[in-house]
């Protein structure tokens, strides 16, 4: 065993000769101005050929430039990524430039009360995919992060030019930041608001619904009051007066009703139980238009409880489509929110989802 | 609000602007800038105290902006020539504790204190010299300098050396990406390569133990190189070593001030030498023309001469 390894050893402390060869033998010039500083290139057999400049043709060796190359344009041209850095640096002086101009304007530095005083404006810079486009490198969250934080500093130096009422610095400086400014601003902006429900042309409303597995497409569209016949019509009566009325006359009062249709079937046949058919009608009542809508649906997957909920979700956000006044009390309510809870799954080893089997001792 | 500036006044003495400033401001303490007149408002208020200072400054204190010594001038306004003073007070001699030494580094070391190794500032100052006439010839033949600082503190020091070289300076102020030298076919691209003067004709290194991929780079590529070295590095990992520390900014600020300037001295000679050149060209093309010129007449003259008949 010890002669095996001192042999290992040994092969493996002998040195690897490395060798740094040179094309041809080094002569060091006598004197400094025999050196050539633009040597004619030499394509002979004796030169070593580097693997990538294998492509080179015939014509392109004939065609190649000799004399004084030119030099590298950016000075960032060593760091590798000569874009992302000369803009940094751009942006980098358009901020000290612009708040030099400030303080001569006596803007900077702002106290908080005037800081408060600003224009609120908000921002949405290119994503990191567009600018990794435009800086032909790869943006890191890091990377990113240093762009955005000197376009804010320069945003908050155009916001105090905006309010201040400076134009000509204004403009300047929103030349700069339209460059990095993302094209979809609008759809940055709208992210996490939820889009408006539209009425369509007849004033109806089409939403959505879900719970459990359930879907619910739902439609509602005002129900058209009835005018008022001739011996009532001037003056509204209260309700004093109008309990007092004979019977003719009560009849002839219009009573606003309104019609539920779930899969073209009415509420009644539809959800026999009445637990499904209150939860339904439950977003009416919280918002007080029990009578007001006409309501079609369309119910589809998971049982009664599923649909029932689904459409009374869909009713719901219809309910707020025709009038957002009542929005906060439905929030309240939670009946604008979409109920997470789902069956959960059985899981291995136990009977149910959290049903355990019954516990042996031995 | 006199009061409490004076109860405070053992703690600090507010100057006169910063405290009368605040007299003025507590008016709109509270008060938002509403519309356009507020903010004019605003503007003027602080103007005109603005032009009662300068007014009034001229019966003061002789110091002003000019002469004054601010912090950024080391950046901004860096001296030709170093002094030890001027080390000495940017903590150049501070070196690295004294069981890091290198055993190479002991020529540049003047001793130890307090468990650190203090460098010899009178060694450190020839060096430097020599390293920014080296600077400055490079420069002055057309030379590409380039400024390596990895760090987020050396990152505007290496951007101002490369800006007073103009077209001769670049930096590196983020990690330099190996094989930017040994493997720049396939980071720069063919056509660069065989345009552009990749390979640059000096190197300086302001934190050479974080870039010792690029200094092996340079070697393999035959480009000399300066650096900063520190009491725990080998002198000899670059060829013109300037014997310091290389963790202060300040004496960064000031070596990299000391060798840009070097080498904007050195991008003067050469346009100096550039335009002689050509206005020798112009002036020797000028008389050549001329001569030519006067060749031509006096062979039309002799024409004319023969072809004349007496009349």
């Amino acid at each position: 065993m010890n002669i095996l390894r001192r042999q290992v050893c040994s092969t493996l402390r002998r040195p690897i000769a490395r060798q740094y060869v040179t094309a041809r033998p080094f002569v060091p010039p006598s004197q400094l101005d025999q050196v050539d500083p633009f040597p004619p290139r030499r394509r002979g057999r004796g030169r070593r050929k580097n693997p990538d400049e294998e492509e080179l043709d015939e014509e392109e060796r004939n065609d190649e430039i000799s004399g004084p190359k030119a030099k590298p344009e950016s000075q960032s041209f060593y760091t590798g990524r000569a874009i992302y850095h000369d803009n940094l640096i751009q942006l980098q002086n358009a901020i000290s430039r612009t708040r030099g101009t400030l303080k001569t304007l006596q803007l900077l530095p702002l106290p908080p009360f005037a800081r408060e005083s600003l224009i609120q404006m908000q921002t949405a810079w290119k994503t990191p995919d567009e600018l990794a486009r435009e800086f032909d490198t790869n943006m890191t969250t890091g990377r990113y992060r240093r762009v955005t934080a000197l376009l804010n500093e320069l945003h908050e130096y155009y916001r105090i030019a905006v309010t201040a009422k400076h134009p000509q610095l204004a403009d300047m400086i929103d030349d700069i930041l339209r460059l990095f400014t993302s094209g979809k601003k609008n759809q940055a902006l709208a992210q996490g608001k939820r889009k408006k429900v539209q009425l369509d042309q007849y004033g109806r409303s089409y939403t959505v619904g879900k719970r459990k597995t359930s879907s619910a497409r739902v439609w509602m569209i005002p129900v058209k009051t009835p005018l008022p016949s001739s011996s009532l019509s001037s003056t509204t009566l209260p309700v004093e007066d109008v309990l007092g009325l004979s019977e003719t006359e009560r009849l002839s009062i219009p009573v606003p009703t309104s019609t539920i249709l779930i899969n073209n079937l009415p509420i009644a046949e539809y959800f026999p139980q009445p637990a499904d058919r209150e939860r339904i009608v439950y977003p009416l009542k919280v918002a007080g238009v029990l009578g007001k809508y006409n309501i079609f649906t369309i119910a589809r997957g998971g049982g009664t409880t599923g649909q029932s909920g689904a459409i009374a979700h869909g009713i719901a956000k219809g309910i707020f489509a025709h009038e957002s006044d009542v929005g906060d009390v439905l929030r309240r309510a939670k009946l604008l929110r979409r109920d997470p809870r789902m069956v959960e799954r059985k899981k291995t080893g136990l009977a149910k989802a959290r049903k355990r089997y019954t516990w042996v001792k031995r | 609000m006199l009061r409490s500036c004076l109860t405070n006044s053992t703690r600090c003495r507010p100057s006169l602007s910063s405290f009368a400033q605040r007299r003025f401001a507590s008016n709109d303490a509270n008060r938002r800038l509403q519309d356009d007149n507020d903010w004019t408002e605003f503007q003027a208020n602080r103007a005109s105290f603005k032009s009662l200072v300068n007014g009034l400054s001229q019966y003061g204190s002789t110091q002003a902006r000019g002469n004054t010594w601010k912090l950024r001038d080391s950046l901004h306004n860096p001296s030709r020539n170093a002094t030890i003073s001027a080390l000495l007070a940017s903590g150049a001699h501070f070196g690295h504790a004294s069981t890091r030494m290198n055993p190479s580094f002991m020529p540049y070391a003047y001793g130890t204190r307090a468990g650190i190794t203090i460098i010899d500032l009178d060694q450190t100052l020839p060096l430097l010299r020599r390293a920014a006439s080296l600077v400055r010839a490079i420069a002055a033949n057309d030379g590409q300098i380039v400024f390596i600082g990895t760090r987020p503190d050396l990152r505007p020091v290496v951007q101002k050396a490369a800006e007073r070289l103009e077209e001769q300076g670049y930096h590196v102020g983020d990690r330099w990406l190996p094989g930017t030298l040994t493997n720049k076919w396939q980071m720069f691209g063919h056509d660069i390569v065989r345009k552009e003067r990749v390979v640059p004709d000096l190197v300086v290194v302001l934190n050479p133990i974080a870039n010792m991929n690029a200094i092996r780079e340079c070697a393999l590529e035959h480009v000399p190189t300066i650096g900063i070295v520190d009491s725990n590095v080998d002198p000899r990992v670059v060829m013109y070593p300037i014997p310091a520390n290389d963790e202060s900014t300040r004496t960064a600020e000031i070596i990299a001030g000391v060798l840009s300037i070097a080498g904007r001295e050195g991008v003067m000679i050469r346009r100096a030498e550039e335009r002689k050149r050509l206005e020798e060209e112009e002036r020797r093309q000028g008389m050549e023309e001329r001569e030519h010129f006067s060749k031509q007449q006096f062979e039309l003259d002799k024409k004319a001469d023969a072809n004349a008949f007496d009349y």
